[in-house]
């Protein structure tokens, strides 16, 4: 079964900053993709769009193994790569039914963990956010309207930092740390 | 404690502190909860009716500091219960506990769990349990375990004990004694190897809240199977299906069961962490004294409801929330299942059902209305698909007491309508809904009347820090906040609440 795949490059994130693989909120997704090229993401959607009528291609990236937290993704060259329903050049393939979104930007990689159809609006919303974001600073709160009421499901307080400290812990401790 | 509702949203307890000094001579017992409350508060508090009060519960607040906590350590010597979880404290100190120590010797209850306070020491914890005889419950921050030893020695009565943490090396942990009588356990950061600390006393358990724990769905099953008299359980969903099964097989006294999410990111939870219909049907089918559930789900099927209205007659509290991780769902819309449900669980009361879009129709959530006969709360995210759901579902409904509601695609002018048919209704609670086009908050004129105040609370960017570190913009959708009160609008609200002003609205 061929799947859309494809790669995005785009502007909007910060220089520098370690991304790790983690479920973000659509309001981050939404916040770091704000200025997408509108032609460029116009017509990724056309070719997901196109695929889906011949097989359930995802409109997302894909890599065989998510990059570890501590890890920078060496940069790959942006590429943009239209995936064409004749020949299977497709840069990557995966088995599994849902591909995260991943973003190449600058040296650092992000990845979200999205359903498909939020993939697709997230692409849909940041075309027309882009193309109004630059005539008014009220743009923004239009996009919020204008959103599903998509809310991430809320976490205790407490649990959140359970999980964030647990996190932590994992992170410097290692085998060989010694215990005073 | 969710961060949906802005942390300076108001409710200060200055002016009902102030009353208390001023009146109520006998006053025993008090409890605050997410509430705004200062160091003054306390000092007011504790000099004017230290004496008399014996419970004191400072619940989800924020605002005060360990300086306010000393002066209840110094006035309330006769205090039986001191109530600190989950609130926000700035931490100066630990005098606060020593001072409690110095003056106390009667409280049986302590607790000041998820406070992330690091500055108390363990002596004082020792001395609390040499001089307060009747110590029966003590729920801390994370004190070193190897610390408490002398404590746990001196604690002879002590039946609860959550909190702590385990960081030195598994085998000393063999060496801690926990007091004889001891049957309900939070242990916190234990993991694998510190495990069997509990073992010789676990069937002895009544409750175990496992959320803090570091253990995996087989360390789960592994300690669950020891406890045949456990009534309370509470954990992630890692204890997963598997960990359910366990369950429905050794503990037929369980009342009360709390499942949460777990970590959404790959690799942080057991591959087998996730809880699904083959749970439920478990749960369902072994613990037939079950009277409260809350659960999150990865997965779930109409049958599996239904098998609850079968067996979980003594029902009277169900919270389900469907997580979102996974694109497919075995079996949407749940329509049938809830129906079900809500027939055969005869003594619900309270009701909570968190889907998505597609999760349940309108003719599922008018199924709610009907036969929902003495739920008094609800809370409703992503349900029905358009303004006549909600419509039929609140023909219906005559107990209910509290709505809220997340996500949904309701108009204004159907919260409204649907408002003004709940005959029991007395609060409200809305996030994500569809505002009015010309003016928000319009179409919620319909619902206006005498002592049912209405605020709003429009969207907002927030700072988030919880992410990780990270600072990140997040999008708050706007709420609808509802509430009858006798007292009139209220005057102590922050610049992000607006009271819906009928007479602006009408131009």
């Amino acid at each position: 079964m061929s799947r859309a795949t494809v790669e995005l490059d785009f502007f909007g994130l910060e220089k520098g900053k370690k991304f790790l693989h983690r479920q973000r909120s659509f309001r981050e997704i939404q916040s770091a993709i704000s200025k997408i090229n509108p032609e460029l993401l116009k017509s990724v959607i056309a070719s997901g769009s196109a695929n889906q009528k011949s097989s359930n291609s995802e409109l997302s990236l894909s890599v065989p193994s998510s990059p570890n937290g501590d890890q920078i993704v060496s940069p790959a060259l942006p590429v943009y790569v239209r995936n064409d329903n004749n020949n299977n050049n497709n840069i990557l393939h995966r088995e599994s039914t849902t591909a995260p979104l991943t973003i190449f930007y600058n040296g650092t990689v992000s990845v979200f963990d999205v359903p498909r159809a939020k993939a697709e609006s997230i692409l849909k919303l940041a075309i027309e956010g882009s193309s109004k974001a630059v005539e008014s600073a009220t743009a923004d709160t239009q996009l919020l309207d204008n959103l599903d009421g998509d809310l991430p499901i809320a976490r205790r307080k407490s649990l959140q930092r359970f999980l964030e400290k647990r996190k932590e812990r994992i992170t410097f401790v290692s085998p060989y740390a010694c215990h005073t | 404690m969710f961060n949906l509702i802005p942390e300076d949203w108001g409710g200060y307890v200055t002016p009902w502190v102030r009353a208390i000094a001023e009146s109520f001579n006998c006053l025993r017992s008090l409890h605050f909860r997410r509430m705004i409350v200062r160091d003054s508060d306390l000092e007011l508090l504790a000099s004017t009716r230290g004496r008399v009060l014996q419970a004191l519960k400072i619940d989800k607040c924020s605002g005060f500091s360990t300086d306010g906590l000393f002066f209840i350590g110094h006035f309330c010597r006769n205090l039986k219960t001191l109530f600190l979880e989950e609130s926000s404290i700035i931490e100066k100190d630990g005098k606060w506990l020593h001072e409690l120590a110095m003056n106390n010797t009667v409280l049986e209850t302590l607790n000041f769990y998820m406070t992330y306070l690091t500055e108390v020491k363990f002596e004082d914890l020792e001395l609390i349990a040499r001089n307060c005889r009747s110590l029966n419950s003590v729920k801390i921050s994370d004190c070193e375990i190897l610390d408490l030893v002398d404590f746990f020695r001196a604690a002879v009565v002590l039946e609860e004990f959550c909190g702590g943490s385990f960081n030195e090396q598994p085998e000393k942990y063999s060496a801690v004694s926990l007091p004889q009588k001891l049957c309900r356990l939070g242990p916190t950061y234990m993991g694998k190897n510190e495990m069997p600390i509990v073992f010789p006393f676990a069937s002895l358990l009544k409750k175990l809240d496992l959320l803090y724990a570091l253990l995996d769905t087989e360390d789960h099953c592994t300690l669950i199977q020891r406890c045949p008299n456990l009534e309370v359980l509470e954990t992630r969903n890692v204890i997963g299906d598997r960990g359910m099964e366990v369950l429905s097989r050794c503990c037929k006294r369980l009342k009360r069961l709390r499942i949460e999410r777990g970590d959404d990111e790959q690799g942080m939870e057991d591959e087998g962490g996730l809880v699904s219909q083959r749970g439920l049907i478990a749960l369902a089918q072994g613990c037939l004294e079950l009277e409260y559930l809350a659960i999150y789900v990865s997965d779930i099927t109409n049958s599996s409801l239904e098998c609850m209205g079968t067996y979980s007659k003594n029902l009277c509290d169900f919270r389900l929330v469907l997580l979102d991780r996974e694109d497919r769902i075995t079996d949407l819309p749940l329509d049938n299942g809830v129906r079900a449900l809500l027939r055969g669980c005869e003594k619900l009361r309270r009701f909570a059902l968190y889907l998505r879009p597609g999760g349940l129709t309108d003719v599922g959530l008018g199924y709610i209305g009907q036969h929902s006969q003495h739920v008094r709360w609800m809370l409703l995210g992503y349900v029905g698909e358009s303004d006549a759901g909600l419509l039929e579902f609140s023909r219906g409904c005559p107990s209910l007491q509290k709505l809220e509601m997340r996500g949904c695609c309701f108009s204004e002018q159907a919260l409204a309508a649907a408002v003004m048919q709940l005959t029991s209704l007395r609060y409200l609670w809305v996030q994500g809904y569809r505002a009015s086009a010309a003016a928000p908050g319009r179409d919620l004129l319909a619902m206006v009347r005498p002592f049912w105040n209405i605020e709003l609370i429009p969207s907002r960017r927030v700072v988030d820090p919880s992410q990780i570190g990270e600072a990140v913009m997040v999008e708050h959708p706007a709420h609808i906040l509802a509430y009858y009160s006798l007292a009139g609008q209220r005057t102590d609200f922050p610049g992000t609440v607006t009271p819906l002003d009928p007479e602006a609205l009408h131009e």
